[in-house]
């Protein structure tokens, strides 16, 4: 199953994940950042598996994340 | 000793360049934390846990620390905002330096003396008269001619337009570093082009690169001198630091809080000094020459005077990157330090090292060191040469430690 990782610690809080895929990303109150919902927490860094129908938007979001902090694998 | 008439506003992006600042003298620094910043992007920032280390060094060094908070604020940012203003009230930050309103009013709320950033683009006493209310110091925008900073420093005077404090309002002027190819903060190219919004701190600086223009309905290209259409060169203005002084300015700011130690030492020190000479009325054209010469040694897209002096076009780069005339690779990583002899111990990592070689150390506890080897030890033998995985010690006045990173000094080469 392909992946969404999210290196959380470099995000700007831009918001832009979040505005384009609200169904995966929140921001967070506390620390304006995004949050990958239902994610696992890997010393910082934030995975979560998606289905193949799911990828294609996901892959869009990576790319446009300002600080290229998203990864699809 | 610290008594001056302007205060030095230098960079700091880090621990080693908050040391490097206070060696060169500044009078006070700032510097962001977490993503709140103009310089979000940059790979070391501070977090707000950093606030009390910061804070406390400045105290030592009698030097004022100011927090740059200057982004574009989104509702989601508004706790982290809130936490690092309380952070910055419980550790006593001298001032915040703002753009957006919600800051001027957390700012407000909490009693925190507040600095209006460039970002707010003040170009007029109106505007210096509205931000009074909030703020005692402003930083006008850096488009501006020094006439209209002088007449805009005049009106304050004359109107005794006054901050907070009681006090007349300061203004600050940035006098070195990196311009902008738009009005500050009115840059949308790298948003546009990547999505990288540069008033979050994120410009990926495609303005930088090199352009062709091309008419689409012939597919021909236009013939320009100069592809770097859109690239300023930095800002310098250490040969008219006098002019600038006689506007009236009350904080000279350097740019470049992304930028090594080696960058912020030497940068600001020309500016200590100049700032000096021009108090003690020996500014000359010939030192200012020679301070110039030693900022082009470090980072920089080759100099011109920007705005200041109503040239109507601006002067653009014509090569990637710096232009800096000395570049620094590294060798290795300190290890030790033996205070009776006065010799320092490092390893040696990658590259190797020769005596006549010139040395740059950085570190938080030294800042920025730059000496020349004499004498070298290699594994405790006297040696000429030292290469990857020895040992070496050297004589060296200032304290080593394990954080500590060795560079050689090189002239660079450019095409
Ligand atoms: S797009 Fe990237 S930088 Fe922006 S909020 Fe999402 S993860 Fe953070």
């Amino acid at each position: 199953m392909p992946k969404i990782i999210h290196y959380r610690s470099k995000c700007i809080g831009c918001g832009v994940c979040y505005e384009q895929q609200p169904e995966c990303w929140r921001m967070s109150k506390k620390d304006g950042k995004a949050t990958l919902l239902r994610s696992v927490n890997k010393k910082g860094v934030f995975m979560i598996e998606i289905t193949g129908a799911a990828m294609l938007k996901s892959s869009d979001v990576a790319k446009a994340c300002p600080v290229n902090i998203i990864k699809i694998v | 000793m610290k008594q001056r008439t302007v205060e030095i506003l230098a960079p700091v992006g880090s621990f080693e360049s908050l040391q490097a600042a206070f060696n060169a003298g500044a009078d006070s620094v700032y510097f962001g934390v977490e993503q709140l910043n103009m310089r979000s992007r940059s790979a070391n920032a501070f977090a707000v846990t950093d606030m009390k280390r910061i804070v406390a060094a400045c105290r030592k060094h009698q030097c004022k620390a100011y927090l740059t908070l200057n982004t574009v604020m989104y509702e989601h940012d508004m706790q982290l905002l809130r936490s690092i203003l309380k952070e910055a009230k419980k550790q006593g930050v001298d001032a915040v330096i703002a753009a957006d309103f919600s800051v001027i009013e957390y700012c407000r709320q909490l009693q925190i003396p507040l600095h209006i950033s460039t970002q707010a683009n003040i170009s007029n006493i109106e505007s210096v008269q509205f931000f009074s209310r909030f703020a005692d110091v402003v930083v006008l925008a850096r488009e501006l001619t020094l006439k209209q900073v002088a007449n805009i420093i005049g009106e304050i005077k004359r109107k005794k337009i006054k901050g907070p404090s009681g006090e007349l309002v300061k203004v600050e002027l940035f006098v070195h570093g990196a311009l902008c190819m738009a009005v500050s903060g009115k840059c949308y190219i790298s948003l546009h082009q990547q999505n990288a919004s540069a008033n979050r701190g994120a410009c990926v600086q495609n303005c930088r690169r090199s352009y062709i223009v091309k008419d689409t309905e012939s597919g021909e290209e236009l013939k320009i001198d100069n592809e770097y259409i859109m690239s300023p060169k930095d800002l310098c203005t250490i040969d008219i630091l006098d002019q600038v002084i006689s506007t009236g300015v009350s904080v000279l700011k350097i740019e470049g809080r992304p930028k090594g130690p080696e960058y912020v030492q030497t940068v600001t020190r020309c500016y200590r000094e100049a700032a000096d000479a021009v108090a003690l009325g020996n500014f000359t054209q010939e030192k200012a020459a020679a301070w110039k010469a030693e900022m082009e040694k470090v980072y920089n897209r080759g100099f011109w005077e920007g705005y200041y002096l109503g040239r109507k076009t601006g002067e653009w780069v014509t090569q990637p990157g710096s232009a800096a005339t000395e570049k620094k690779i590294y060798i290795g990583k300190g290890s030790r330090y033996y205070p009776r002899k006065k010799v320092g111990e490092f390893l040696v990592e990658s590259g190797t090292l020769q005596v006549g070689d010139t040395l740059l150390v950085t570190g938080p506890a030294c800042g920025m060191v730059k000496e020349q080897v004499e004498k070298l030890y290699v594994n405790g033998e006297e040696a000429e040469k030292a290469v990857k995985g020895d040992k070496i010690t050297f004589l060296f006045a200032t304290r080593v430690t394990p954080n500590d990173k060795l560079y050689k000094v090189v002239n660079a080469v450019h095409a």
